[in-house]
């Protein structure tokens, strides 16, 4: 196969490949929304004055820690129904919002955690150094994007999935190569970009607290699942 | 009602002519001796297992069944069309003595008739696929858009086991038409209707290409009221010869039936022997056979002994079913699958320190040009979804090796070092950011072998971090078929329908294992680092 064939097809395809990252980025901001709805309630509680509130929360935050989204996912898609009846009606639970929730948990235990540090500056009057919690929850974003792309596994018409349909359709050997390199492409072109812009706000925030940031505090939320230590 | 005398009266005419009349009946074999025929069902609408020749004439694979058991028996033989809605009834009222037409073993129907073990045949629920579809196992059709015919017994728990999304249509033809325009990637559907389809010359360029499911055996059944007499004992001996002697695979084969897994399993399991040579199948004391001869599905608690008995009772009485505790191949199965999590486990976090820690010292030490390109790759590298990359290397790479040099790899090992990939670069950065801090700190620091621990202890939060995900993400292994903990799970899933079970059970396992291997690192830590780490 030529290198004209192949960008031929791969030219043909990119709208239904376009599509399909379309809804990584959906799967990804609704997976944020209910991550970071429910890791703000555990963060708030973090800061509670009663102890028992304070014990739960670190409890169900490192529950989440230990809970592979990926193995989550399965456990979702086997044991929740595709279709349940509410007062007679019913309501389909599609794959993509299983595997929303599915991401969702890694989400709460990193809002958690970030959150509850955020939130301490913010009170101490901070300001600037609380506001260090967007460009880290955008940065985590772009991780789970990333992650999105084990919906496949479940069925969602994702990108990956598409992928599999794209090299189905049209056949042959090479185009498997072609195919999935480019879809990392589309990857690659999201998180750069998003990730070097807030790189540069978290450096310019950083200045204007004045302090050299630790090693750590970089990598703090530079991965799927949250840090494990607990925060100063 | 019980001072009524002519009711009592009435109760005991019934029972006693019920009961002399079962007398005075001999059993059925010495009827059929005396008529000299034995009368047997068979299908006609059923290609190629039963069916009408040009002649008119009865014939297919069950017709040579019926006459088979009827010449070792030494009766001439009578074929009588049955359906699937009068079978049993016309064995009931003794219009026939034997029916061997297509008959699914099961609890109920053991009610009605009995039902010989061991079965002849089993049919189970395969998928019919265009030409160019890749389906290599159940799991290619998760969530995919599959067709199936309304009614079809496997339909609902096919769509639990394997996730599918199963698009109803009310009859085969409509079935039909919708897979041929593409409507849904396969069409789901009995495994032995496949075969009859398939050898409709329109239909021949299509393919069967799974293994079949919810596999159901087929029993050659005879009258409720033989049950433990002796026309049973003689078809039950006969039945056991056929999968002995191999002569149903080569019956099967005659008709151009793809070769069953089903008659190759009992055919290697009724020709076993012990040790001592003494075969596996043969009659207990008490007539019956032993449990692992028969047709697990249908064994109750009263059946089996042991942690057998134990897991059925289980199950019977409040309804979990852990047949991976119980069930020798399930629990073989779930534990090699915990072993290879754990080698994936083991090997993510070797290869993702040995590449992390390479990375950073070339990225430091190899001058400009590598070092620059070192830096990009480990940026490539952590924005690559491990899964694409997996994809990549096992299916896009993979093949190319496959084909032109013929090397092939083992999924695992390819898991491993697509993790190792990703983690690896995210341990890069973690270096290169704390070997920053170390400059900071003292002019003259360089990062190289012997400061490598030092680099690595103020790091250590963010590396350790990191291996932890990588831990997490084995399960992507999966993806690949590689045989692990999730892979396991799903096929027992799919063997035993207990996804409640099995999921609750994996998801606890792998919380255990990702624990686990949270505190041996801390341990480590504690160990290596056993100060602050500022």
């Amino acid at each position: 196969m030529t290198s004209s064939e192949i960008a031929g097809i791969l030219l043909t395809w990119t709208p239904f490949l376009a599509g399909g990252f379309v809804w990584n980025i959906l799967i990804s901001l609704v997976a944020m929304a209910i991550g970071t709805a429910l890791g703000a309630v555990l963060a708030r509680l973090r800061l509670s004055r009663r102890r028992s509130f304070v014990h739960a929360s670190l409890a169900a935050t490192e529950l989440t820690r230990n809970v592979p989204t990926f193995v989550f996912l399965f456990y979702l898609a086997f044991l929740v129904p595709a279709e349940f009846e509410i007062a007679g009606r019913i309501h389909a639970f599609p794959a993509w919002l299983k595997a929303a929730l599915a991401l969702s948990v890694a989400v709460i235990g990193f809002v958690s955690d970030n959150l509850f540090v955020a939130w301490r500056h913010w009170r101490n009057h901070e300001h600037v150094a609380a506001l260090l919690f967007v460009p880290s929850w955008t940065m985590y974003l772009v991780i789970i994007v990333m992650a999105s792309s084990t919906a496949s596994v479940i069925g969602v018409s994702e990108i990956v999935s598409r992928c599999n349909v794209v090299i189905a359709a049209v056949g042959g050997d090479e185009t498997m190569l072609w195919v999935y390199a480019y879809a990392i492409g589309y990857f690659l072109l999201f998180c750069f970009p998003v990730n070097w812009a807030m790189g540069r706000v978290k450096n310019h925030l950083r200045a204007r607290v004045g302090t050299r940031a630790k090693c750590q505090d970089g990598e703090r939320g530079a991965d799927l699942e949250t840090d494990r230590r607990d925060p100063p | 009602m019980s001072g009524n005398p002519v009711f009592r009266i009435v109760c005991i005419l019934v029972l006693t002519t019920v009961l002399s009349g079962r007398e005075a009946l001999a059993d059925r074999l010495d009827v059929i001796q005396k008529r000299g025929t034995l009368i047997v069902g068979v299908k006609s609408d059923y290609p190629p297992f039963g069916m009408l020749d040009a002649d008119g004439r009865l014939t297919g694979f069950e017709a040579d069944l019926a006459a088979a058991l009827a010449n070792r028996l030494g009766f001439d033989l009578r074929l009588i069309a049955v359906t699937s809605t009068n079978r049993l009834q016309k064995l009931e009222e003794g219009a026939v003595d034997v029916v061997i037409a297509t008959l699914g073993d099961t609890p109920q129907r053991r009610q009605i008739a009995t039902l010989i073990e061991p079965s002849y045949y089993a049919s189970g629920a395969a998928v019919v696929a265009p030409p160019q579809a890749r389906l290599s196992s159940w799991a290619d059709l998760r969530g995919k858009k599959v067709c199936a015919t309304q009614g079809a017994y496997f339909n609902r728990p096919m769509t639990e086991r394997f996730l599918l999304d199963l698009q109803i249509f009310n009859g085969t033809r409509d079935t039909r038409l919708a897979l041929r325009d593409g409507r849904c990637v396969a069409w789901l559907y009995d495994d032995t209707g496949i075969v009859g389809l398939l050898s409709d010359p329109e239909w021949a360029s299509y393919q069967a290409p799974l293994p079949s499911m919810m596999v159901s055996p087929w029993a050659i059944a005879i009258a409720a009221s033989e049950r433990g007499l002796r026309l049973e004992r003689a078809v039950s001996d006969i039945v056991a010869d056929w999968h002995r002697s191999g002569w149903l695979i080569a019956t099967e084969r005659h008709w151009g039936i793809k070769p069953s897994q089903f008659l190759a399993d009992m055919h290697e399991l009724w020709s076993r022997a012990r040790p001592d040579g003494t075969p596996v199948c043969v009659r207990l004391a008490d007539g019956g056979w032993p449990a692992e001869c028969r047709n697990k599905l249908l064994l109750t608690s009263t059946d089996v002994g042991g942690l057998h008995r134990v897991g059925l009772l289980v199950r019977e009485r409040i309804g979990l079913d852990l047949t991976i505790l119980y069930d020798a191949y399930d629990r073989n199965l779930f534990l090699s699958g915990i072993g290879m999590t754990l080698r994936l486990m083991a090997g993510s976090i070797i290869g993702s320190l040995l590449l992390g820690c390479l990375g950073a010292l070339v990225a430091e030490s190899g001058g400009p040009w590598l070092g620059g390109l070192v830096r990009l790759t480990a940026a490539l590298g952590r924005m690559t979804p491990p899964l694409l990359l997996i994809y990549l290397v096992f299916f896009g790479l993979g093949h190319i090796v496959v084909s032109r040099f013929g090397w092939t790899f083992d999924g695992s090992v390819i898991a491993i070092l697509c993790l190792s990939v990703y983690t690896g670069c995210a341990i890069v950065f973690a270096l290169l950011e704390a070997c920053a801090i170390l400059k900071d700190r003292e002019s003259g620091f360089s990062l190289g072998w012997r400061t490598l621990p030092r680099a690595l202890r103020l790091a250590s939060a963010a590396v350790v971090a990191s291996l932890v995900n990588a831990v997490k993400a084995t399960g992507m292994a999966s993806a690949i078929a590689v045989p692990e903990l999730i892979s396991a799970s799903t096929a027992i899933i799919a063997e035993q329908g207990n996804a409640a079970v099995m999921m609750n059970v994996l998801l606890i396992v792998y919380f255990l294992l990702v624990m686990g291997v949270v505190q041996l690192f801390g341990y480590f830590e504690r160990r290596l680092f056993p100060h602050d780490v500022l």
